[in-house]
């Protein structure tokens, strides 16, 4: 019988590894053992999620790696989740993502979705090649906290400015904080269309996210 | 005075010339503006589907004094339309761009229809190198592919993509050998029906994304087999690849292209450091070009130059609304001679 503390590790070194069927194996004597599927999802799946973001950062690890770790975090997280605890109130902040239209490069997009959900954000994605009005339709639906907006082709980056001109009209700019990113982007095109921040990578853009939200 | 044929014949084969030179290739280096389509009076998205117009608007980019070449087509998606994936053709201020893939699995290729350079866009390609052959002289036409990494995750999923090259390891090859076959023919037939350049970008095949091994392993083998497989009667090839070097410069050295280009992200003068003996070519930044003035891009243009820029180009394809004047800049400032 394996202790807690083995399989939190196990847990945490198969997302690392980017092995889902050892990583669901240890889920799975998780819950056996009586476990609290909140700790193994902390303590087990986001800690390897969260070694596997830094071997990123260290350029240890590529954009292929970490999707493949991902795929072993949300194996873990499909068996655990549903032990959770029910949720008291919903304090997570959250997020509306997606690639703007007239552009379909998504892998940048879904990067920064899995590190904002490890980070504990609440994402919507919109997917990619989404219409303008949806990024804000959407934020005001669901009363979202930020708005996250990435492109990989120069033609298309025009968009996030249309997207912040809109949230102008509607009078939500106020309310809601605009992240953008992608290849063409840069600190100066966000400072010139007035969104909040920019980052250049999926790590950066949790601890932009973090830091336009004020949590530590 | 050399024409910009001898100019860059000159300076892919390594030779001092005059003065460096100033192309944009199209295809994903995209080189028609909102202020372009207007002088000739030709757009997009007509011009994707059009022989006639697609020459045209080549022509008026070396006519309103952009750049010194010709270049087709004006987009990155015709190779994979030929194969089975659905294009949504853009607008006149869109790109075209894949909304249907046509497999789901780098196991599937068998399913896919060989590209036939006498039909759909792929015709009107070459139709329009054909035209540009025949009415013009001194000015070298640009030829372009799609990389083959970039080509291989048009036709499908890219996530699913890049997960199967480490996944399904001897399928990706074989895929990726498929995808190769198909930017050869398609490759081989743009050059016979007059292209001088071969231009190939591989966006999608990026050192960031693949990580230094994969980038080699899938990145620089297919793109080398391609280049391998072309004719040598050309001026020469350029690969664009994009993002941070820095993980794979010992890899990308080992790309067999005359030319290498990349985006603003990567410094003039560390690509110069790394690639000493290497032919550059780049990298105004595209964001200078749509939002700066005239003076900014001469700035920049002089700085690629002594970075170690051999050809200077736009970073990456020029944003739609980016002025003319602004565009046509960078040419200006190298024949001024202010560099």
């Amino acid at each position: 019988m394996s202790t807690k503390e083995e399989l939190l590790k196990r847990l945490s070194d198969g997302v690392v590894d980017m092995e889902e069927d050892d990583v669901a194996e240890a889920a799975q004597e998780y819950l056996d053992a009586g476990y609290p599927a909140f700790d193994g999802i902390m303590e087990g799946l986001v800690d390897g999620m969260n070694r596997a973001s830094q071997l990123y950062e260290e350029e240890e690890y590529f954009v292929t790696d970490v999707l493949l770790c991902s795929d072993a975090m949300y194996v873990g997280l499909d068996i655990l989740r549903p032990f959770l605890p029910e949720e008291e109130g919903n304090s997570k902040k959250k997020g509306v993502i997606g690639v703007v239209e007239g552009d379909t490069h998504d892998i940048g997009k879904n990067l920064v979705k899995i590190m904002l959900e490890t980070a504990g954000f609440h994402m919507i994605d919109l997917g990619r090649d989404v219409p303008l009005r949806k990024f804000v339709d959407t934020a005001k639906e669901e009363q979202a906290d930020f708005i996250c907006m990435s492109t990989l082709m120069t033609t298309t980056m025009g968009g996030m400015n249309d997207v912040i001109r809109l949230l102008e009209e509607e009078g939500m700019r106020g309310q809601v904080k605009v992240m953008i990113g992608g290849g063409p982007i840069s600190q100066k095109y966000a400072d010139k269309i007035g969104a909040d921040g920019y980052s250049q990578n999926a790590v950066e853009a949790v601890k932009l996210a973090k830091r336009l939200l004020d949590i530590a | 005075m050399l024409t910009p044929k001898e100019r860059l014949r000159t300076i892919m084969e390594g030779k001092p010339a005059d003065r460096p030179a100033c192309i944009c290739p199209g295809g994903m280096m995209n080189m028609v503006t909102s202020d372009l389509m207007e002088a000739v009076k030709v757009y997009l998205p007509e011009a994707h589907t059009d022989a006639g117009r697609m020459a045209a608007l080549a022509k008026a980019v070396y006519e309103k004094g952009c750049f010194e070449n010709y270049g087709v087509p004006f987009c990155m998606t015709v190779e994979a339309e030929e194969m089975g994936a659905e294009v949504d053709l853009g607008s006149c201020v869109y790109e075209p761009h894949v909304i249907r893939y046509a497999i789901e699995s780098v196991s599937e290729y068998r399913k896919l229809a060989p590209v036939d350079v006498e039909a759909g866009r792929a015709r009107v390609v070459l139709d329009a190198i054909r035209i540009l052959k025949e009415e013009t002289s001194d000015v070298p036409i640009v030829g372009n592919l799609t990389g083959p990494v970039s080509t291989a995750s048009s036709v499908m999923e890219p996530v699913v993509f890049y997960k199967e090259l480490r996944k399904k390891n001897q399928e990706a090859h074989a895929y990726m050998e498929f995808i190769t076959e198909q930017l050869i023919a398609f490759g081989r037939a743009q050059i016979e029906a007059g292209a001088d350049v071969i231009a190939i970008s591989d966006p999608s095949g990026t050192g960031e994304i693949l990580g230094p091994r994969y980038f080699e392993e899938f990145a620089v083998t297919y793109i080398n087999k391609l280049l391998d497989a072309l004719q040598e009667e050309k001026l020469g090839t350029i690969v664009h690849i994009c993002g941070q070097m820095s993980p794979v410069y010992r890899e990308v050295d080992k790309i067999h292209s005359n030319v290498l280009s990349f985006d603003s992200v990567v410094p003039m003068k560390e690509a110069r450091e790394h690639l000493k003996s290497r032919v550059l070519m780049g990298n105004v930044s595209t964001y200078a070009l749509e939002f700066g003035n005239q003076d900014k891009v001469k700035t920049l243009t002089r700085g690629c130059v002594k970075n170690g820029s051999d050809i200077i180009s736009p970073a990456c394809g020029l944003g739609m609304k980016s002025p003319l004047a602004n565009v046509q800049a960078i040419l200006t400032c190298l024949k001024e001679g202010q560099v």
